[in-house]
């Protein structure tokens, strides 16, 4: 358990700190944001109370909004991001259920199953963030086009840390 | 009694999702536009001053450009200087009154914090108060416009970069003087719109674009850009795309501009409103 507190920890650190000192640097043409920090969210084990969940998504979005000078935009988002999370792993729930005590992974639940799990809390993140962030609903296929173009980066650069992660 | 702890325990996940949504949203209201003024000012500390060690390893890495900006604003500024004593040795004698010439005073400050892929962009400057800036001051890079200042801690400012849904600036055309409101449109850090230029006036592609001094944040005659494309709206007005001379990846060094006859400006000004 302790090991498990430590080990989350020191991810949680680590996405912080690439999100703030890399991917908030990376911009292409101005549509694509990649927002890798909610990787964190999808990490954490199955079994985690929903309370805690939700905690934890607000202490992420809350660190990351005061790195970015964006108050409260990355926290409601992040918050709605772990409130969808224990209903989208209820629907992904495969036939025999989930190992107990596992986390989402690739090995555990294979490369498809982890992919859609992470388009959907990826997408429904962005979604809000994005709109959040422009606060109106004129230009509404840009916002829509940033998200979508914003999220494929977010999912690319997901997988591609979580590969390197189980290299290690 | 024991439903309605029933009732508490089945939704709780919901309720703690509710409370927390509404602690957000409070920050998103209270903080929208004002939130880097204020929240910043105690938080900022503990987060500068990582955003600052990595701002010390970037400057190693443009000290070359650095070199260059400032080589370049040297020439400059020797031909001013240049221009001036001109002028003034014509004069039979001239009476040197520093008081009340000088408008504007400029300090200069280095960018700590910086980015330009948000709708709404904030970069942060090393210097505070402390050093004498204060809200409203406007900021430049070199000689084009940057952004203005938002807050003011002690030791740190936060300033709206002209990359914001919000800044909005009086500008206008340096050939023929027809100025209009130059806004961000979110799309693209190196181009900004210029409108409220009506259909008549001719434009040229490269005229250059520069401040009014209307605001009296900004001194008059600041470049802004230059014209890369206009089109006709429906309206009577010309909405202009303007090639902004600042390239706001490469914020550094910056030169911050107060205004010391201001109050004087604004309160004649309310008068007459």
């Amino acid at each position: 358990m302790i090991n498990n507190t430590l080990r989350f920890g020191l991810i949680f650190i680590l996405l912080i700190l690439f999100q703030v000192l890399l991917f908030n640097n990376i911009q292409f043409s101005g549509y694509v944001n990649p927002y890798v920090y909610i990787m964190f969210i999808l990490l954490l084990p199955i079994e985690l109370p929903a309370w805690l969940l939700l905690i934890l998504s607000f202490i992420t979005g809350l660190i990351i909004d005061f790195f970015s000078g964006s108050l409260g935009m990355h926290t409601a988002s992040s918050v709605l991001a772990g409130f969808v999370r224990p209903y989208v792993l209820q629907i992904l729930s495969p036939r025999d259920g989930y190992e107990p005590g596992s986390e989402p992974s690739i090995i555990i639940y294979g490369f498809r199953w982890f992919l859609i799990y992470t388009i959907i809390i990826v997408l429904i993140h962005h979604t809000a963030l994005f709109f959040l962030e422009v606060f109106r609903f004129t230009e509404f296929f840009r916002t829509l086009l940033r998200v979508l173009l914003s999220s494929l980066f977010s999912v690319t650069f997901i997988l591609f840390i979580d590969y390197f992660r189980k290299g290690r | 009694m024991r439903n309605l702890i029933n009732f508490l325990l089945k939704y709780i996940s919901l309720i703690i999702f509710l409370i927390l949504e509404g602690i957000a949203f409070y920050l998103l209201g209270t903080g929208n536009s004002y939130h880097n003024s204020r929240i910043i000012k105690g938080v900022r500390g503990l987060t500068t001053g990582i955003e600052r060690k990595a701002s010390t390893v970037k400057t190693y890495f443009i000290l070359r450009e650095i070199n260059q900006t400032l080589a370049s604003e040297n020439i400059y500024l020797r031909n001013r200087i240049e221009q001036l004593e001109k002028k003034e040795n014509q004069l039979f004698f001239y009476v040197s009154d520093s008081v009340n010439q000088q408008q504007y005073n400029y300090l200069s400050a280095e960018v700590i914090g910086n980015s330009v892929n948000r709708q709404k962009n904030y970069f942060t400057l090393s210097k505070g108060e402390k050093h004498g800036l204060m809200v409203d001051m406007a900021v430049t890079s070199g000689d084009a416009v940057a952004g203005v200042i938002v807050g003011c801690s002690e030791n740190f400012s936060v300033a709206m970069s002209l990359l914001n849904l919000d800044f909005r600036l009086s500008a206008r055309i340096k050939s023929n003087g027809y100025f209009g409101s130059l806004t961000w449109d979110g799309r693209d850090y190196n181009h900004a719109i210029l409108s409220e230029i009506p259909q008549h006036i001719i434009i040229n592609l490269g005229d250059t674009v520069e401040t009014t001094g209307f605001s009296a944040i900004f001194p008059e005659g600041i470049m802004v850009g230059t014209i890369s494309g206009f089109e006709k709206t429906g309206s009577d007005f010309y909405k202009i795309t303007i090639s902004l001379s600042t390239d706001f990846k490469k914020l550094h060094f910056v030169n911050v501009i107060g205004n010391l006859k201001k109050t004087e400006q604004l309160e004649l000004v309310k008068q007459f409103q």
